[in-house]
């Protein structure tokens, strides 16, 4: 009993900080990835790319060749002082040929975690220890930079053989959907709504001319769960959200999904109507 | 007749046909348990033709001994299945298979 007592003492302050850390409303996580190749006994660049978002961002880095695909998630978990992370491979590799010629594949998946400082680089060898031509450098480091709410991705790919792809994987906690309604050659005022997913929906009316109006209820939701365990892990839908309009008089209703990326969707309505929706990330706070 | 070298010299009057169809029968089963007097016979034979076609004979011709013997054949394929054997231990060695599992997954290092 004692001992369980001091635990929780001991380990109180611990979660204390970490949730201090997590919570943080001006951190901001940063990875910086390299991907080295040798040849000749030369180290040489191949690829270099940076990738920062608020401070739950994920990675996933896909790496290709002809005979060859890692896709990896590495999530980090924050400490003080360290940092834990905790990456879940998804590879496929040629394994042959089949009698009439097609490619056989392999697919193998697995995790891999390690701890290091702040800013400390940590080498990941994708094809294994063996194979040591080719090799990333990751290095995780904090900024305090305040507000911004969504990612931004940087790669650069000096060598062309290689395909190595970097994106920012975090789930929108709330999204800037911009509404414009369309009717004929008469467009509505854009109205600008700040959502968050999964709440209670919002009645918006449009303005049409000097006599007509419409109004529509609209919510946001997340995408349907993905099929695959891949999918699910992988996670290549995390800034997709769904906006889902009930005509607030006839009861009808529509979805569009989409990433918050700024291009407009179009939502036909009921009447002839159209629903302009664009999907971007809240602007600071 | 039990010495070579009278084996030699039946086979030297097998050639001038001066031996009974007895005598050539136990002849023909000496040189085919002997390698040394079917060697010999054939070198007198191609002595033979030699100097008959010098003597004017164009159209003497010996037929050729066989160059290549079963157990020369045989002992190439020996060596060239051990050296195979030795070819494939000795790849396996530099390059290897594609391995275990586990040495072609990834792996972190911490520097």
């Amino acid at each position: 009993m004692r001992s369980s007592w001091f635990a929780s003492v001991a380990a109180a302050p611990l979660i204390f900080a970490s949730t201090i850390a997590a919570q943080a409303p001006g951190a901001r996580i940063a990875y910086t990835v390299r991907l080295l190749e040798r040849t000749a006994g030369d180290a040489r660049l191949a690829a270099v790319g940076t990738i920062r978002g608020p401070q739950d961002t994920d990675l996933r880095l896909t790496l290709g060749s002809d005979t060859s695909e890692v896709d990896v998630l590495l999530e980090v978990f924050p400490e003080p002082d360290t940092v834990n992370l905790t990456a879940s491979f998804y590879t496929r590799r040629v394994a042959g040929r089949s009698r009439r010629g097609l490619p056989l594949w392999e697919v193998d998946s697995y995790h891999r975690e390690t701890r290091a400082a702040w800013g400390a680089t940590v080498r990941l060898y994708p094809y294994g220890p063996r194979h040591d031509a080719l090799w990333l450098e990751i290095s995780v480091r904090r900024d305090s930079v305040g507000g911004e709410t969504r990612p931004d991705e940087a790669v650069d790919v000096r060598d062309s053989t290689i395909r190595l792809g970097l994106d920012a994987v975090m789930r929108p906690r709330r999204a800037l959907v911009r509404l414009t309604l369309v009717r004929g050659d008469t467009v509505s005022a854009p109205q600008m709504l700040d959502l968050v997913p999964d709440a209670p929906g919002r009645r918006v009316t449009f303005v049409l001319g000097r006599h007509d109006s419409r109004a529509v209820d609209v919510s946001l939701a997340r995408p349907d769960p993905p099929l695959t365990g891949r999918d699910s892990a992988l996670a290549p839908d995390a800034d997709v959200v769904c906006l889902r309009v009930i005509d607030a008089a006839q009861g009808s209703a529509r979805v569009r999904c989409g990433r918050l990326n700024n291009v407009a969707r179009r939502l036909p309505l009921a009447g002839g109507d159209t629903l302009l929706a664009t999907f971007a990330w809240p602007a600071a706070r | 007749m039990t010495n070579h070298e009278e084996w030699v010299r039946q086979i030297d009057a097998e050639l001038d046909g001066e031996l009974t169809l007895a005598e050539r029968a136990a002849l023909a089963r000496h040189l085919a348990s002997c390698g040394a007097c079917s060697g010999a016979r054939a070198s007198h034979l191609e002595l033979r033709v030699a100097l008959a076609r010098s003597a004017g004979e164009p159209q003497a011709v010996a037929v050729p001994r066989p160059r290549i013997r079963g157990r020369t054949v045989a002992l190439w394929i020996l060596v060239g299945v051990l050296g195979g054997i030795a070819a494939g231990w000795l790849g396996h060695a530099r390059w290897g298979g594609p391995g275990s599992l586990e040495e072609t997954r990834a792996e972190f290092v911490v520097r």
